[in-house]
């Protein structure tokens, strides 16, 4: 192909046997050159069936002005945009992705945030797919809250964000943001933006109102059910994601969600912080990357442990069975003794329970005693996910991570609702 | 009067939406449509978004200014892709398969590359805000009486949700339609009269019938497009009804004269065809701009193999197939009958095993009604006693020689009274003297009658013992001298 040719040009494609006109586009397979054919339907043709594609005109790049008035009536927010489904946008006209990540598009996309509030800042400190964090971004995402957070002209901080690993970013974000002051709003979106039905529109309304509430919470706030009428601020250390693709993805896990959010009004459900701008706001983000989660499961050998040994890991979070379990002296390949040495040696071993609902105990039977008796720091009702950032964020603390006894204590002791003593489902 | 269509500069072409018989395009749901309370429902809302030239395409903005709350209702016979909750599965692909046999039987050419496209629809009836659809074939033709048309494309596409209640402030769909597979069909502007418009559609009826399609109300669905004089377009949808079909021609293109004698353009868009023969407006007329791809899925790839195989089972025309089944020497009333109880394809198979159609339509059509009415059975209960598997087994046994023409009704007889096939086969062989003796003393003794009684009577005396034929020739023999 001529080098003077790009996506968007129209052109005439000549095959052996007929010839076809339409808009290219870029090519999304090698050898497949794809055409947008007049009836607005693309096809591809194998590129070693052309003889030629000639440009019949250059294809526009339509930019369109679009001027955002601030509406003294209105309060202020502001926002981060991180990438994910939420923020990105197929050019069909080229066929590539656009990022949503100016004011002016994001307005193109979802006026109604705006008839609800003033964006008066936004910013994009990396476009990421959620599963391709890690803490370093989340620093840098508590960072350019905090920042944001400190402007007094600034309400509350909306962060758009993928859905896969949103709930580590909210859990950790709970432990970084100290003394929060503010709202913080991390929301999603599980269908793309570009189709009409999109959950980012009520996700984002909502997300809007919740970021100018009282509610100074780090909250993911998101479809409460497959209806398009309300959302939930749900706490940022007890949820997690529990479907692949429902707009409901995400559950509150063990505790009851802040408050109902309709695009019109707030309706309280449980105990939050509220808002209160004489509150200093403190950035915490020190972290020990050497921290794991492993799941047990029937007949695993605990030699995965020495592995973590080797390269001088300091805490596993155990995703167990039921109250807390893992093989014992009396399975086949048991867990005990390993579970003992390795502990001796420094290893932090706390325990969660892969039934995601309800709270470990292992005083109950005496599978569960005899592991106890090796050290285990068994976490109540911590979220597995939340429970690993929280041990990271915890071992990351010199003052903390000199010794077990003040680990187990900080483990154990309630930092932003990750714990709850009362569970009534 | 009759018009001169071709002073006007009339030019029409059909757009045909056929429901194909199988599960739904882009999940596993059975196609069904329910008559019964919905197990749940959901309510959602849409909002246009803006196009890839940025603007927000007119029929999109139409739909959506009117700010409508939807509400879905579910069944145990719908899933989490029909509620926009899941992305797509891959593309059915019995579904593709009946798309590319129609293609053929319209001379098309298929697309062996193409892309699953996202059409934006926000009245609300598909829950994802589009319509999936995508070309698989362009380019053909169809003879009819009046000349050939031009086929321009032909598109795979889901079917929407349907309306069960309309108000002011939301609409109810029912997500039991939602998804089933159908063709598009899209002429080229080639027809010149109305009634070259009606032949057309009468024709590609039939082709579609052919092959593996719903029947019954709201399975086809028919749009014309009309414009005279050079002028805009317009959609007329609803064009099923062929008693309307032709005066809603004629109506619309006498409103398409009167707005251009008065100086008025017509204007492109979208309306509905009334039970009395006129029209009203529907909508703006969409653009292309509404397309773009669905990203969901990989690109569609047809290869040659799986056209061959679709080329394999290609259904014939059923005007053809009667053609050929005459020549086979089968009575126009057989011909009907096979078409009327749907055993057209157990014909076929049959026909493999032995060359005999006379034979096998009997099998087929007349012997089950008969040993049904005798034995006080349902047809659907013999039929399926007598499935094609049993059929051929006689068959098979037939051409062995094993059991003779004669016998193959006593045959069935038998396995429809529970008889074990292997023992149902199985006459017990008479000596041919004993038969022969027992004729000579007839002939002695009842002197003077006809063959046909001779052989009553022997028939009677050896009853599924001996065949008639081999009956008959003993008869002959003796008698003669």
């Amino acid at each position: 192909m001529k080098k003077n040719i790009h996506p968007g040009d129209r052109v005439k494609i000549s095959l052996p046997n007929e010839d076809y006109s339409g808009v290219l586009l870029e090519s999304t397979e090698p050898g497949i050159i794809m055409l947008k054919l007049d009836s607005g339907y693309n096809i591809g043709l194998n590129k070693r069936d052309i003889l030629e594609v000639r440009l019949i005109k250059k294809g526009l790049d339509i930019k369109e002005k679009i001027e955002l008035k601030k509406d003294r009536e209105k309060r202020n927010i502001a926002m981060i945009i991180t990438g994910g489904t939420i923020a990105a946008r197929l050019n069909p006209r080229r066929g590539g992705v656009d990022w949503l990540d100016t004011p002016e598009n994001l307005f193109k996309f979802y006026p109604e945030i705006f008839d609800k509030v003033n964006v008066i800042k936004l910013e994009v400190p990396f476009m990421k797919a959620s599963e391709d964090m890690d803490f370093r971004d989340w620093k840098k995402i508590a960072k350019t809250t905090e920042k944001l957070l400190r402007d007094s002209n600034v309400d509350g901080v909306i962060i758009t964000h993928g859905t896969d690993f949103l709930h580590y970013t909210s859990a950790i974000l709970s432990f970084f943001l100290r003394n929060l002051n503010k709202p913080v709003v991390l929301t999603y979106s599980q269908r793309s933006i570009d189709r009409a039905s999109s959950d980012a529109n009520l996700n984002l309304q909502c997300a809007a109102l919740a970021a100018i509430s009282d509610i100074a919470e780090v909250m993911l706030v998101g479809h409460a059910s497959s209806n398009d009428d309300f959302c939930y601020a749900m706490p940022g250390t007890k949820v997690r994601k529990m479907h692949t693709s429902r707009r409901d993805a995400f559950k509150v896990v063990n505790a009851r969600p802040f408050a109902e959010i309709y695009p019109d009004k707030i309706i309280k459900v449980s105990n939050y912080r509220l808002r209160d701008n004489g509150r200093k706001l403190r950035l915490d983000t020190k972290f020990e990357e050497k921290v794991a989660l492993v799941k047990i499961y029937p007949g695993q050998s605990p030699d995965i442990l020495d592995y973590y040994m080797k390269k001088k890991y300091k805490g596993v979070i155990l995703e167990m069975s039921g109250l807390g379990h893992a093989p014992t002296k009396r399975a086949r390949i048991g867990w005990t003794k390993k579970l003992k040495e390795v502990q001796k040696k420094g290893l932090i071993i706390c325990a969660t329970s892969q039934c995601i609902f309800g709270r470990v105990n292992p005083l109950v039977y005496s599978n569960g005693r005899e592991l106890l008796e090796t050290g285990i720091i068994y976490l109540e009702d911590m979220l597995a996910e939340t429970a690993l950032l929280k041990l990271g964020w915890v071992l990351g603390h010199d003052e903390w991570a000199k010794s077990k006894e003040k680990i187990k204590e900080v483990m154990l002791k309630n930092f932003s609702h990750e714990l709850n003593d009362r569970l009534v489902e | 009067m009759s018009e001169d269509y071709s002073k006007l500069k009339f030019k029409a072409g059909l757009e045909i939406h056929q429901q194909l018989d199988t599960s739904k395009l882009f999940c596993r749901c059975p196609s069904v449509l329910r008559r019964d309370e919905p197990d749940f429902e959901v309510e959602r809302k849409l909002h246009a978004v803006a196009g890839e030239s940025g603007e927000i395409d007119v029929a999109a903005k139409y739909e959506t200014e009117k700010n409508k709350k939807f509400i879905y209702q579910g069944y145990d016979t719908t899933c989490l892709v029909e509620l926009d909750e899941e992305p797509p599965h891959n593309i059915n692909n019995e579904a593709l398969k009946i798309a590319i046999q129609i293609a053929l039987l319209m001379n098309m050419k298929i697309v062996p590359i193409t892309q699953i496209m996202r059409k934006v629809v926000i009245n609300g009836s598909n829950t994802s805000g589009f319509q999936r659809t995508v070309l698989i074939a362009r380019d053909g033709f169809i003879e009819t009486q009046s000349g050939k048309v031009r086929i321009d494309s032909l598109y795979l596409e889901e079917d929407a949700a349907r309306i069960i209640e309309k108000s002011k402030e939301k609409i109810i769909y029912r997500l039991d339609r939602l998804g089933i597979p159908l063709v598009e069909i899209v002429t080229a502007p080639d027809i010149k009269t109305p009634e070259q418009a009606k032949m057309v559609a009468l024709k590609i009826g039939e082709i579609l019938r052919s092959c593996k399609v719903r029947r019954g109300i709201g399975t086809i669905r028919q749009d014309v497009n009309v414009s005279i004089r050079g002028e805009n377009r317009v959609e007329i949808k609803g064009m099923q009804d062929m008693r309307i079909f032709l005066d809603v021609i004629k109506n619309e293109i006498e409103r398409q004269k009167k707005l251009s004698d008065e100086g008025k353009p017509t204007k492109m868009e979208v309306r509905n065809a009334l039970p009395n023969g006129t029209t009203e407006f529907m909508r703006p007329l969409p653009g292309s701009a509404r397309m773009y791809p669905e990203t969901d899925l990989p690109l569609l790839k047809i290869s040659r193999n799986f056209i061959n195989e679709a080329k394999k089972t290609l259904p014939a025309l059923k005007s053809s197939i009667e053609s050929e089944l005459k020549q086979k020497g089968l009575n126009p009333e057989m011909i009907k009958l096979l078409f009327k109880q749907n055993k057209l394809e157990e014909f076929k198979e049959l026909s493999v095993v032995m060359n005999n159609p006379q034979l096998i339509a009997k099998i087929l059509l007349i012997y089950p009604r008969e040993i049904a009415s005798h034995r006080n059975l349902s047809s659907k209960k013999i039929n399926e006693i007598l499935n094609s598997d049993v059929l051929i087994f006689v068959l098979e046994k037939l051409k062995e020689g094993k059991i003779s023409e004669s016998q193959v009704k006593d045959v069935l007889e038998k396995i429809v009274s529970g008889i074990d096939l292997e023992e149902a086969v199985k006459f017990e062989k008479v000596d041919l003297e004993d038969v022969e003796s027992f004729i000579i003393n007839l002939l002695k003794n009842k002197p003077g009658l006809s063959e046909k009684a001779y052989m009553g009577l022997v028939m009677k005396e050896f009853h599924g013992k001996i065949d008639g034929k081999t009956a008959n020739e003993i008869i002959k023999k003796l008698k003669k001298p």
